[in-house]
């Protein structure tokens, strides 16, 4: 936003036309975006229908298990397929669907009924960027400055403490939950092993229940970061090591500069492009963590899923799907933009493609 | 291509990631032909601790041997706790008056003594509430029993259903544990439902590794496909090839692996049908890679040639740019190979894996231990070494990945 | 004569390999300059002139270390500082530099004013922001660069400009010294000449006091400094006027380099151009005797054996050769 500002301050005609450009350039991406999300709505949409035999009945014997009236079956059945509207064309449904999304009705959960899809996603939303955009951007600062340690000490950085990391990166996030629950919160009982607050608390604004809230929050969160440090510091470091035998090194040091102001100049020409990592660890990284979020049935969209799944929720499963795929979507454009944003290299870059 | 395998070999961390992964595979292999337990035979009827059991009847019912051994020190490890060691500690620096420094409670033999000497249940033991007294009473009756070197005896209904010796077994009687009827070993314990972990695991390992390699080969012939067609004809195939890879690239894999496999119902779920749905979704970067690459090729000037000189597509194809791309689509085939069975485990740990009752992978072994609270039961070996096995899996081959990419881009290399 | 700027003695300098076999790229260089005047330094690539210019500036860092010799600014001796006086002291104020590649010298995700900033608070740490802004506003304008330059990146600059943006900034403190390495061997006709005229206008305006010019470019030496050196294999073969080395070279390297110059003009084509066979000796191992004697033609048998000393002629001229003057003058005339 800075440089738009300033483009209007100034507002000389070549500024304008620069501004034109970042205006055409992000609109093409946030269309294209667009287009992607269309596409995602129409596999969440569709592939629930290929399951094979009827899905309406096995849902309806399921939910009416234990009544002998054939009535109240017949009378469900009637009301899911009316409620999905199976009951119309492929086609339609699909317009239906796409509707109701954006009248952000997501339909009824079976397994909570008669609580709404909606409702039950806008309870564990928070609890899911509360814990992942925090841990997946301080693991990413971590790695980078554990990378960029790397490039300038080489040593015994390079081989103990990087091979370490990347061992534990290689853990799958949900395997390390087991570790950490074992160890913290079983063996040393430093830490409570799942949940997102104290079972006897009720959720507010207290002192007691953000610290309550604050306790539980560590091993997620510690999780999180201890898993992606590994991968982003390796990048960072052959990054690193690039940038520190470029020129500008080599002239700044020629015109007396500090080498600390020159380490600081490499990490940040090294960290911009990592940002682009960041993005990509987005879309990889959070099937992991939305299982590990399941292991410490912290009260996340990874748990909402995982009880959809074995109450055969399918509701509630198709809203969590389509839910994390706009998370992922809405965070690939955020750090495209940022980074076209920071770094002069891409501003550069993106306009040429114009 | 010879030389460059070489020079993988010679590169260390190929080299050790070969190794890891032979190794594994090779466990995974033979492990569970020479072990004499089935992967899915339940053995005990929950979690037990690694060791060897052996049946207390058969043992009772062995001839002993007489062994020149002091058996009270290992038995007083056995019965007494770090708790109790503490607790008689205190006591006699209370009331035994003996120095601190004289105790040294690793040294259980000469603890033991000083006990024994020092204890007195008619010491007024002022300060010590009743109950503590009587614990305390309690602890010196039970040392005292298990220190007991006589024999024990055995005995049995007689005919008239009246109790009469059957056996005397002596304190320093031993037999070997091998020679016993029914003695099972179980390395790694057993988990939830009392199958040995460690051939369970090995078996696992086997699994997910076919699960794995079934999956990176789909994807990978897929992505190829798809990168080779666009990188090779351009044009509007090129556009549409690459729209698709695109938009697949930002969708999350695991949501579509999600819901795929949540619409194939449960007992159509086997592992080959798992990794097929994972190689159905994993293909979008190794396509994005082979069509830059392709797109670099086809401006070679071997490449034209072969164009000019009228051979066919196909022909084009596998002489003159397969080859030249074959480096990579190696290296992505490995890493894809980990990724897939990282997305076995993600999917078994969610419900939505292989049929459980058919097969076991690491992800089930995973997912059992979660639902049946193995952490919260200090069962580790049910999960630690899974999550140990998976780690060292994707460890190995991202080590063998590394290695590849500095053999063929040696500017990697510093 | 005016006041010296730049005394050498005897410089010798050598980069380190990491396989032991050190590279003696600079081996015993002397010079003067005086205040107001202008060096070039003229060879093949491979010479030896780069490392020359990186071991004039005094701050060495691997795999470059100095090994002895002197060198004297406005009378002060640098060689002997320890690095972080040097940084402090000389560099910038007393020495800049503007390196070969000046392409990628700016850090490409900083502004230029604050990389101007960050420089001047090396040394001076009282001068405000906006004292600093003006200051160079004011000297980018004289040097008849847009101060818009200020505001923009490395990477939105084009590459005359960046070149001409790398020279302000160097010489934005006034050094008594500058040491240009081919600051024009990379740009276009256009960008060259304005970057000439910036160099020749940084001296008359007085923001350097001295100057020196390396280059292969034998022309632009002749246009722009008022002295010329010719240096091969880390030593100076010949030293004089820009006329005298032009019109009336030498040694027989210089000789030869003057006829591997293309001018432009009528019956070029015509005249069979000379160049030097072979290539510059390898500086792990530099030949015995005359470095330049296996390429020499007129070399005889203990050209390869006695090392020859620097000889002086004309009063102020000096070459490294084992014939005289006279003689090399008339073995010139009977080769045409």
């Amino acid at each position: 936003m800075r440089h738009i500002r300033r483009a209007f301050s100034v507002s000389t005609f070549d500024e304008v036309i620069v501004l034109k450009g970042y205006l055409k350039y992000y609109g093409k991406r946030i269309m294209w975006y667009v287009l992607t999300l269309v596409v995602a709505v129409f596999l969440n949409f569709l592939l629930p229908r290929l399951m094979p035999g009827d899905p309406v009945q096995q849902l309806a014997a399921q939910a009416t298990a234990g009544s002998t009236d054939p009535t109240v079956y017949l009378k469900t059945v009637e009301q899911y397929t009316k409620e999905f509207g199976l009951d119309k064309s492929l086609p339609e449904q699909f317009f239906i669907y796409v509707g109701n999304i954006f009248q952000g009705n997501l339909g009824t959960s079976l397994s909570k009924y008669p609580r709404t899809v909606t409702d039950i996603l806008g309870g564990s939303i928070g609890w899911t960027l509360a814990l992942q955009i925090p841990g997946i951007i301080v693991g990413w600062f971590l790695g980078n400055l554990l990378g960029a340690i790397a490039a300038y000490i080489r040593k015994s950085i390079d081989t103990v403490v990087l091979p370490i990391f990347m061992f534990i990166s290689n853990m799958p996030a949900f395997g390390l939950a087991f570790i950490m629950i074992f160890i913290f919160s079983n063996k040393l009982g430093i830490a409570p092993s799942g949940g997102g607050y104290a079972y006897d608390l009720v959720p507010n604004f207290s002192m007691e229940f953000v610290g309550s809230v604050l306790k539980y929050y560590q091993m997620p969160f510690w999780t999180m970061v201890l898993i992606s440090i590994g991968g982003q510091a390796i990048g960072m470091r052959s990054m690193s090591i690039y940038e520190l035998n470029a020129d500008y090194v080599k002239y700044s040091r020629f015109l007396g500069i500090k080498d600390h102001k020159i380490v600081m100049y490499v990490f940040r020409n090294a960290m911009l492009p990592q940002i682009t990592g960041l993005a990509m660890s987005f879309g990889t990284m959070i099937g992991g963590n939305l299982v590990a979020e399941m292991v410490y049935s912290y009260p996340g969209i990874g748990t909402t899923m995982f009880q959809a799944i074995n109450t055969r929720d399918y509701p509630l499963l198709s809203g969590c799907t389509l839910l994390i795929t706009i998370m992922v979507l809405i965070a690939n454009l955020v750090v495209e933009i940022l980074y076209g944003v920071v770094d002069p290299r891409v501003k550069a870059a993106q306009m040429e493609t114009e | 291509m010879l030389r460059q395998i070489k020079e993988a070999f010679r590169n260390p961390k190929f080299l050790v990631g070969f190794i890891l992964f032979v190794l594994l595979l090779l466990m995974a292999i033979f492990y569970p032909m020479i072990s004499m337990y089935e992967p899915l035979t339940y053995y005990a009827t929950s979690f037990e601790k690694p060791g060897t059991y052996v049946n207390i009847l058969d043992i009772a019912n062995s001839e002993g041997v007489k062994l020149n051994v002091d058996t009270a020190a290992g038995r007083l490890d056995s019965v007494l706790t770090d708790d109790q060691k503490e607790t008689m500690k205190d006591w006699l620096v209370r009331f035994g008056g003996v120095e601190e420094s004289a105790i040294d409670l690793e040294d259980s033999e000469s603890f033991l003594k000083l006990w024994q000497d020092n204890y007195d249940s008619k010491n007024p033991q002022k300060g010590l509430r009743t109950a503590d007294k009587k614990a305390v009473a309690r602890l010196d009756k039970q040392l005292t029993t298990a220190l007991n070197s006589d024999s024990i005896d055995i005995a049995g209904k007689n005919e008239e259903g009246e109790l009469e010796v059957v056996k005397s077994i002596p304190g320093d009687h031993f037999i070997n544990a091998g020679s016993v009827g029914n003695s099972y070993t179980f390395p790694l314990g057993t988990d939830n439902f009392g199958a040995d972990v460690l051939t369970k695991l090995t078996s696992s390992i086997r699994v997910s590794l076919r699960i794995g390699l079934v999956a990176g080969l789909i994807g990978t012939a897929i992505g190829l496909t798809i990168g080779l067609l666009a990188g090779f004809l351009g044009g509007w195939v090129d556009n549409f090839l690459t729209f698709v890879t695109n938009i697949f690239t930002v969708i999350p894999s695991f949501v579509i692996l999600v819901l795929i496999s949540n619409a194939v119902s449960a007992s159509a779920r086997g592992a080959t049908m798992v990794s097929v749905i994972i190689g159905l979704t994993s293909w979008p970067w190794t396509a994005r890679s082979v069509r830059s690459q392709v797109l670099s090729l086809r401006g070679r000037d071997h490449v034209n040639l072969s164009k000019l000189s009228g051979h066919s597509m196909p022909r084009i194809i596998l002489q003159d740019i397969l080859p030249y791309v074959a480096s990579y689509v190696v290296m992505a085939m490995i890493l894809q190979i980990s990724s897939g069975i990282l997305a076995e485990a993600q999917l078994s740990m969610l419900g939505l894996g292989p049929n459980t009752s058919t097969t076991t992978t690491l992800g089930i072994m995973m997912n059992w231990a979660q639902q049946y609270s193995a952490m919260q039961s200090n069962s580790w070996w049910a999960f630690v070494p899974v999550v140990i096995s998976i780690t060292l899996i994707t460890f190995s081959l991202n080590l063998m990945n590394t290695g590849l990419d500095q053999v063929f881009n040696p500017q990697l290399r510093d | 004569m005016g006041k010296v700027m730049l005394e050498v003695n005897d410089l010798k300098t050598k980069y380190v390999t990491r396989f032991k076999e050190d590279v003696y790229a600079v081996d015993g260089v002397s010079l003067k300059i005086e205040e107001g005047k202008s060096l070039g330094v003229a060879g093949e690539s491979g010479c030896g002139k780069s490392t020359l210019a990186l071991s004039l500036i005094g701050y060495y860092f691997a795999p470059l270390h100095y090994m002895s010799g002197e060198i004297i600014i406005d009378g002060q001796n640098i060689s002997g500082m320890k690095p972080d006086e040097v940084r402090k002291k000389v560099l910038g104020t007393e020495v800049a530099y503007i390196p070969q590649a000046a392409m990628n010298a700016l850090n490409p995700t900083q502004k230029i004013i604050r990389f101007i900033e960050d420089v001047i608070q090396v040394h001076d740490k009282s001068l405000s922001k906006k004292d600093i802004y003006d200051m160079a506003v004011e000297r980018f304008r004289i040097l008849g660069l847009p101060p818009e330059v200020l505001q923009k990146h490395a990477v939105e600059l084009s590459g005359g400009m960046k070149q001409r943006t790398v020279i302000a900034i160097s010489t934005i403190l006034s050094p008594k010294v500058l040491i240009a390495d081919e600051p024009s061997s990379a740009l276009d006709v256009t960008s060259q000449k304005m970057v000439i005229k910036m160099m020749r206008e940084l001296m008359e305006k007085g923001f350097i006091k001295s100057m020196i010019f390396i280059t292969h470019e034998l022309p632009l030496l002749y246009n722009v400094t008022d002295d010329i050196m010719v240096m091969y294999a880390g030593q100076i073969v010949e030293h004089g006027t820009a006329k005298e080395m032009v019109f009336d070279p030498v040694h027989p390297y210089s000789k030869g380099l003057m006829g591997s110059i293309i001018v432009p003009e009528e019956g070029t084509r015509d005249v069979q151009l000379e160049a030097i066979p072979g290539t510059p000796p390898n500086l792990k191992h530099p030949p015995d005797g005359c470095r330049f004697a296996p390429r020499c033609k007129y070399a005889k048998p203990e050209c390869k054996v006695y090392d020859v000393p620097e000889k002086e002629f004309e009063g102020h001229r000096m070459y490294r050769c084992i014939y005289d003057v006279d003689y090399l003058k008339e073995a010139y005339g009977r080769n045409g």
